[in-house]
């Protein structure tokens, strides 16, 4: 790895350390490898969001050409939101991609994400169909999004009409996460979930 | 949940790392933007922020096409920024103008296409004579204007290689006519 990329992630998480929020517990920076190049972030849901009591972890990959490029990040745990792929954790953020610049670190960028969190771009979407659902019927997605960071992300708000739906799939045979997905998608409709699973 | 999530990020503190240094507070006003060190060859932006100037360029070398400040996002360019020379710097030397090797240019010979000269005058100008088959003409004269004889093409390429074979074929067919109108 460039020396450069390595000194700056080497201050940069002596900073994430000594810094507030950290402090505060609502962002955490692990190191994953000794070369500095793989790290580990977490950021805590935030509040007045479906997400809030959760906690979210985020794969960070820091490239040779850091800071000059971005770091590459998604999220690793699953969750409902309008600019993150359901499936991959893949983060649709401008500062992650063209907006990217030099003096942004990981730090700032963990506080973007958090952010993101609390403000949705239902407009430059990475899952459509959240999105969709986002747009079309916000109080069905703030719903969705909360049972996911419940079950995903160790939030508070347990929704049992909804654990039961994705339990009636589950004794059909259908794998937990994919039932999830189904379901989440299909307005929570066992039966188009099912059509669809089955088709 | 405040209890749980500091516990944590108490227990997530880095463990072997150097951290026993502390940072002066005056020294953190002189850190380059990027680097985040202490800005050598230091330049500042029209908008007032501090580099160092192979930090500044490599970051407008990785986007040409969009030359802003690492930090504020300002238009920025190589011709407006600033150097700044401190007391300590004895030698006072444009810091833009050092460091960053510039790429070298690169420049290829001009392809030699004058093999023999001919009757030219100057560039562009050819003129030949033959002698041509009796009821079309004694004399053949051919003059050409304007386009230079196109260079051949180097040995080994297929133009090469067609080049050679039509130029065998063009040669029996004169000799053939040559021993047409010996013989005939």
């Amino acid at each position: 790895m460039a020396n450069i990329a390595a000194k700056r992630i080497k201050r940069e998480f002596k900073e994430v350390m000594k810094s507030e929020e950290v402090a505060g517990g609502s962002i955490k920076l692990e190191l994953i490898n000794d070369s500095w190049t793989e790290l580990q972030g977490e950021i805590a849901g935030p509040p007045d969001t479906p997400y809030e009591g959760g906690t979210f972890l985020l794969e960070i990959k820091v490239p040779e050409t850091y800071p000059f490029n971005p770091p590459k990040i998604r999220f690793m745990t699953k969750i409902w939101h309008p600019n993150v792929s359901s499936v991959t954790g893949a983060i649709c953020l401008d500062i992650l991609k063209d907006q990217w610049a030099a003096a942004l670190t990981l730090r700032t960028v963990l506080l973007s994400i958090q952010a993101l969190l609390s403000a949705a771009e239902p407009n430059d979407p990475q899952d459509a169909v959240v999105a969709k659902q986002y747009r079309e019927d916000i109080r069905l997605f703030n719903l969705t999004a909360s049972h996911w960071t419940n079950v995903y992300a160790g939030g508070p708000t347990v929704i049992w009409e909804f654990n039961q739906k994705v339990q009636v799939l589950i004794e059909m045979g259908i794998d937990e996460d994919q039932a999830r997905v189904a379901l989440s998608t299909f307005e929570w409709e066992i039966e188009r979930a099912t059509e669809h699973l089955f088709s | 949940m405040a209890e749980t999530s500091e516990a944590r990020a108490s227990a997530s503190a880095p463990g072997g790392d150097a951290g026993g240094e502390d940072d002066k507070h005056d020294e953190r006003m002189l850190e380059c933007n990027i680097c985040l060190d202490t800005a050598r060859d230091a330049v500042v932006s029209m908008c007032g922020h501090l580099f160092c100037w192979p930090c500044l360029h490599q970051w407008l070398e990785t986007r040409p096409s969009r030359q802003v400040c690492p930090v504020c996002k300002a238009a920025i360019s190589r011709d407006k920024v600033i150097p700044l020379y401190g007391r300590g710097n004895t030698k006072q030397e444009d810091p833009r103008n050092k460091v960053p090797p510039r790429p070298a240019g690169q420049r290829t010979e001009p392809e030699n296409t004058s093999g023999f000269p001919g009757f030219g005058f100057g560039e562009g100008f050819h003129m030949s004579f033959g002698i041509g088959a009796f009821p079309f003409g004694v004399f053949t004269s051919t003059f050409n204007f304007g386009d230079p004889r196109p260079s051949a093409a180097p040995r080994g390429t297929a133009q090469y290689d067609e080049e050679q074979f039509l130029s065998k074929i063009f040669l029996w067919v004169a000799i053939l006519f040559v021993l047409w109108l010996i013989f005939a």
